[in-house]
């Protein structure tokens, strides 16, 4: 709380009170706080335990055809909650904890184990990814009982059945004590979010998507097993405590351990970029807007996306091991940033340059931690969870108000159109919030925390990667405000989508009309919206979940005090500057003069000299292309080869081969079972004779066989 | 005497039951008849239940010299009191069924000479009372009677089991190989008297301990041993023994072949147990040194080897579903004396706990075989099995999951039985043989997986259309409990392995649980070994 109270009187002094929090580093790193075992606290096991039970209800619902919202309601009021129990257990916590459950897999003996619970590790690491993964996850499973009330007939139950499955994983990744039930939420994350994805299992591109998305995650989860393999191998333990005990007692070092221990942050964050859609691996998330909007604004936008950014955050003293892993995330983060977020500003498809802003939302975050900001990136994560979130829901309600109308091109003027207003709102305080507009909105203060701490650390390139963090807030203002301005502003004019309209809308002599939002779906905006102003003041508190937690380590301190001596004063300026530009960009190009844009376009279309650029920003920079020629067709042209080898190499000569000699030996001995009695009782007794007469004479066989062989060596 | 008799509590209670359902066969009442199974399942039932509270600790200590394994009547009469009561509702409306129904329709009158249900079961728990007493059996006389008492009345039950010829004719084949087989093992037990100078266990366990430490067992003692594992090795369907098994078990209705391949092959087994304890698994090759005296290791080795080896290759040949699950029956008595090879504590373990796990299988397997019939008459061939699932989709996926089972998948039971025998095994020293097993356990994939393939993705061909599901509903209801227990029981693995730990408790402190517990059990591991 109190640092809730320095944020309000904070706020009041403007800026300079970001040199405060830069102040509030004591030392460079501090020792690992080392987690306590807690008795009697097994009722912290409900959080993980009702999201199971609710899957296993819906489950229910869906095996017994239930045809109304139950399954709705279940979700909303297990996961609410486990949401309220998030909040108790956050209230008494004072200190990590460790939190037995269940034994899991128990292995080994005195000259080695492997020790895998059913524990929960608590810390205010974990408390802050749980408040709004629980949070968050209930809001939105309200949101979707509206959401998806056209489908009650259909897949209801196994649309919430899929959110709480993601949620049972999510809190298993998120409190898990050690890294193998880690890696279980991991996997089980990876497999709701292809679930969801493909939940419109009829359409071929959502079905592609969710292969895609599955098959790029399959990457990144080898490098994450073998992270934990080497983990183990190195340090004789997955889990956290052990680990960091083990790390803390400064034993080990990246030079002592030779690549083994190298190897392991980099392997880390092959998993990591696989979930949270880092280049290389980033590809899956774009195409995974094919699900319901629900999903991509629980999944691919609030939560699952920062696992990559929590598995860093959790695993940072590993990662402390080898300095340089960290300035590739960093390096990786930022140059994500800035090509998503080209990309971003070319597309007409709403939900798909939220997607490629959260890209680039989640660069800045690995830029954070990269650059040994964690409190900038944790505090990011927090923000962005929310005003992300208002994105996708408001872009959801488009798209359900205009039968599956995305195209920014194609819809305008939304806010003057009746039952659309608390959409538009909210929608603007969010784009505000993702470009970064001063004070009033906390992407402002989680993101600028990042932007300074480029000027501010020393690394390889930092100080330009600071320019491109600037150039990319740039950017993100202009292409959060294009969609506010065409989609929300402007004449009213809308063209229905493609979707079947339902009976209750069905067009009325000929005529679309849109469909408002209700009431379910207004009060999830309006209260992540209010969550998302609340957070503007929790940056402090954002910054204790860190302090006692396995990532706190310090960020490096300005060189000075004075304006120019400490980016903390001046990246305010910036930052704030650059947004309004982007925002004033946006204004001209996409409401006040719409003529323009589309000419600056094709003027540059029409210039041999420039017309790559915007063909490639919106065909993503042919990335789709390049991994298809590279990846794709080399696999492709393998697997064909490998089929043939298969199929008359080892089927053929080999599998057959092998099969037809005990065939063979069967058709030999079949003589024998002919069904008559007496051959029967000859074969027996002849079996005992032979060998009774075998056993006792094989010792003999056995040492004449010896002194012959012994004899001929 | 009465302490003795104490442990013989259960099989004096079913005993009583047997008195009680051979009177109700012949009660005029249909409803009586009719609740015949039923009161077999209630006995079974309650002996299952005094069993655990039977064998207490200071009772134990009463007899504890007079057995070669106290412990063992607790497990194995639990285990056969369950699987007994699944085999009884597997054969719930197979006897009398034509005489049955014409009484009901009026068209024939009872006439109690013509029915057999009542005996049919009187035989089902006698020959349970004959594996519990094969538990109890403290010299050779007992032995062999307990496993005649196994034996015997599974004769009849082939021959009465269904109306054919071809039943009765595989009863004769069982029959008169059986006495051949008794034969050899009596010859074998003789020799051991005349070695040993008596007929108790635990003394000849002592003659052997002196006649080791002199120099070796002789001849006449490793002659005799030889004879009775050959002799019971007809039991176990073991080679040279084994060939009666695809004859009997196809003549046989499918509830009393699920019951052949379980009960006296558990006699048999224990039997096999109890005549090796008393040679012992080590000082035979030198002070100090594991292993059994080198005669009896190489039969066992042989009969093992080649037992999975031409159970695995002939069922592979089948056509019929029976057949080649009576080969596969043969195959697994093979990898369980991979357990008696290893010896106690880790084998002998393991192979108790594979005779649950092999008895839970094998009656899921021939459970959905007799759950189903066309015109009244049991379906036999594979290729009825196609398309199972478009018809009898619950069927289709219990033999689906018996035959992932019997393969071996993890983390099914047949996974878990045969991953402790082959650890045994390796810990044993006795690696070839594990790998033979390994290589066998490949091959058998290519027949189990026709009995997956066929019900779960061939379609259905106009033969198999004809098939219905019998009338009864408890053919189906045994069908779905084996399979729970298939996919359930190896959640309670742990448990159930130190169930089968507290039989045979050594001073090294070596047990599964210690090295490799992957129990899902919530409790710590230390917790699960029984006192």
């Amino acid at each position: 709380m109190v640092g809730a109270e320095r944020d309000v009187i904070a706020a009041a002094n403007i800026f300079s009170v970001l040199a405060g929090y830069a102040a509030l580093v004591p030392e460079p790193s501090a020792p690992i706080p080392i987690a306590e075992t807690a008795a009697g606290m097994g009722w912290a096991g409900w959080i993980l335990w009702l999201p199971a039970i609710s899957t296993v209800m819906c489950g229910l619902c869906a095996a017994l055809r239930v045809k109304n919202k139950l399954p709705a309601w279940i979700t909303v009021g297990l996961l609410g909650s486990s949401f309220l129990m998030t909040l108790a257990l956050w209230l008494q916590y004072d200190q990590p904890v460790v939190i037995h459950l269940l034994d899991w897999i128990v292995l080994g003996g005195d000259r080695w184990t492997f020790i895998a619970n059913f524990s929960l590790y608590v810390d205010s690491l974990t408390l802050l990814w749980m408040l709004f993964v629980t949070g968050l996850g209930t809001l939105i499973a309200l949101y979707a009982s509206e959401y998806m009330e056209a489908d009650v007939r259909g897949g209801y139950a196994r649309f919430f059945a899929g959110i709480s499955v993601f949620l049972f994983a999510m809190t298993a990744l998120v409190m898990a004590d050690n890294l193998l039930m880690l890696y279980l939420g991991w996997e089980g994350v990876g497999f709701a979010s292809y679930w969801l994805i493909g939940y419109y299992y009829r359409k071929p591109s959502a079905v592609a998507a969710a292969k895609k998305a599955f098959i790029v995650n399959r990457i990144g989860d080898l490098g994450l097993a073998l992270a934990i393999y080497l983990i183990w191998h190195n340090f004789g333990t997955v889990e956290y405590r052990a680990l960091f005990e083990a790390l803390d007692s400064g034993s080990y070092s990246a030079e002592a351990g030779g690549w083994s221990i190298k190897a392991i942050p980099y392997l880390l964050m092959l998993g990591a970029f696989g979930k949270s859609a880092q280049i290389p691996l980033y590809v899956w998330l774009p195409d995974a807007m094919e699900g319901p909007t629900p999903v991509s604004a629980l999944i691919h936008a609030a939560t699952m996306v920062t696992a990559g950014v929590f598995l860093v955050a959790r695993m940072y003293p590993v990662f402390l091991l080898e300095p340089a892993s960290l300035t590739v995330v960093a390096w990786i983060g930022g140059l994500t940033a800035l090509l998503a977020a080209t990309i971003a500003m070319a597309q007409h498809d709403i939900k798909r340059i939220f997607a490629y802003s959260t890209i680039s939302q989640l660069g800045y975050m690995f830029m954070g931690l990269g650059m040994l900001s964690s409190v900038g990136a944790a505090y990011h994560v927090f923000t962005h969870a929310f005003f992300k979130a208002v994105l996708f829901l408001t872009a959801g309600v488009v798209m359900h108000g205009f039968a599956g109308q995305v195209d920014l091109r194609k819809v305008s003027g939304l806010r003057h159109l009746p039952g659309f207003r608390i959409t538009s709102f909210t929608m603007l305080y969010a784009c505000a919030c993702l470009a970064g507009v001063p004070l009033i909105t906390n992407g402002f203060w989680s993101k600028d925390a990042i932007m300074a701490q480029a000027f501010i650390s020393t690394g390889p390139g930092f100080r330009a990667l600071g320019v491109i963090a600037i150039i990319t807030a740039f950017l993100t203002a202009y292409y959060a405000f294009r969609v506010w301005f065409r989609v929300c502003a402007g004449p009213v004019h809308f063209e229905a989508g493609e979707e079947q309209p339902d009976d209750d809308h069905a067009p009325e002599h000929g005529e679309f009309r849109p469909h408002a939002p209700r009431l379910a779906v207004n009060l999830v905006l309006i209260v992540i919206t209010i969550g998302a102003v609340g957070s503007i003041f929790l940056k402090g508190w954002a910054g204790e979940r860190i302090e006692d937690s396995t990532a706190a380590y310090y960020s490096p301190l300005a060189q000075g005090a004075g304006f120019w001596e400490d980016p903390h004063h001046w990246m305010p300026w910036v930052a704030s500057a650059v947004g309004l530009l982007g925002i004033a960009v946006a204004g001209y190009f996409h409401l006040v003069n719409r003529k323009a844009a589309d000419g600056l376009k094709n003027a540059m279309l029409a210039n041999p000299a420039t017309r790559w650029l915007p063909t490639a920003m919106e065909n993503k920079w042919y990335v789709d292309e390049l991994y298809h020629l590279m990846f794709r067709g080399p696999l492709w042209l393998g697997g064909h080869i490998l089929n043939l080898f298969d199929r008359y190499i080892i089927d053929m000569a080999i599998v057959d081969g092998v099969a037809r000699v005990p065939r063979l030996l069967g058709r030999g001995f079949q003589p024998l079972s002919n069904g008559i009695l007496q051959s029967y009782a000859v074969s027996m007794a002849g079996g005992v004779a032979l060998l009774g007469i075998l056993v006792f004479l094989m010792p003999q066989l056995v040492d004449w066989l010896s002194r012959w062989m012994g004899g001929a060596g | 005497m009465v302490d003795k008799l104490w442990f013989l509590i259960p099989e004096l209670w079913l005993f009583a039951g047997v008195v009680v359902i051979s009177v109700m066969g012949l009660c005029k009442a249909r409803g009586i008849r009719n609740a015949v199974p039923l009161v077999v399942i209630g006995f079974l039932a309650v002996a299952f239940i005094i069993t655990p509270l039977l064998y207490t600790d200071d009772r134990l200590a009463k007899v504890a010299d007079g057995l070669l394994i106290p412990m063992l009547g607790k497990y194995v009469k639990m285990v056969v009191c369950a699987i007994g009561i699944v085999l009884t509702m597997l054969s719930i409306g197979l006897i009398d069924r034509p005489l049955e129904q014409a009484v009901a329709s009026g068209r024939a009158r009872f006439d109690p000479i013509r029915v057999s249900r009542g005996e049919y079961f009187v035989f089902f728990l006698l020959s349970l009372i004959g594996v519990m007493l094969v538990c109890n059996a403290n010299d050779l006389i007992w032995l062999f009677l307990a496993l005649e008492l196994t034996s015997l009345p599974t004769y009849v039950m082939v021959a009465i089991s269904r109306p054919s010829r071809k039943a009765q004719e595989a009863a004769v084949k069982y029959f008169f190989l059986g006495a051949m087989a008794a034969s050899i093992f009596l010859y074998g037990l003789a020799l051991l008297y005349g070695s040993t100078g008596t007929i108790v266990l635990t003394e000849m366990r002592d003659a052997f301990a002196e006649q080791a430490a002199a120099g070796g067992l002789n001849r006449l003692a490793l002659v005799g041993m030889v004879l009775a594992l050959l002799g019971v090795s007809y039991k176990i369907v073991a080679v040279p023994m084994h060939f009666y098994a695809a004859d009997v078990y196809e003549g046989a209705a499918s509830a009393v072949t699920a019951f052949l391949a379980f009960v006296p092959k558990t006699a048999g087994m224990l039997a096999i147990i109890l005549l090796l304890m008393t040679v012992g698994w080590s000082g035979h090759l030198g002070p100090g040194v594991e292993g059994l005296p080198q005669p009896i290791l190489i039969t066992l080795w042989m009969i093992c080897v080649l037992t999975m080896t031409l159970g695995n290759i002939g069922a592979m040949l089948q056509r019929s579903a029976k057949r080649l699950l009576a080969y596969s029956s043969i195959a697994h008595s093979g990898y369980m004396l991979i357990g008696v090879i290893a010896g106690p504590a880790l084998g002998i373990n393991a192979v108790l706990f594979y005779l649950l796990a092999y008895g839970v299988m094998n009656t899921a397997a021939f459970a959905v075989l007799g759950a189903l019939e066309r015109k009244g008459e049991e379906i036999e061939s594979l290729d009825d099995l196609a398309g199972l699932r478009h018809r009898h989709p619950a069927l289709a996926i219990v033999m689906a999951i018996t035959a992932l089972s019997l393969v071996g998948f993890p983390p099914l039971l047949g996974f878990l039985g045969k991953l402790y025998l082959f650890m045994a095994g390796v810990k044993a020293g006795h690696v070839a043989l594990v790998l033979i097993a390994l290589i066998n356990s490949a091959i058998s994939a290519w027949y189990y997986l026709r009995l997956l393939g066929l019900p779960m993705l061939a379609m259905p061909t106009p033969t198999s259309e004809t098939i219905v599901s019998r009338p009864v509903i408890w053919p189906r209801v045994a069908a779905l409990v084996t399979a729970i227990g298939v996919v359930g029981l190896p959640l309670i693995a742990g448990r159930l392995l130190s169930a089968s730990e507290a039989v045979i408790q050594t001073d090294e402190v070596s047990p599964m649980v210690d090295q490799f517990d992957v129990s899902m059990a919530d409790q710590p591991a230390e917790d699960q070994r029984a006192p």
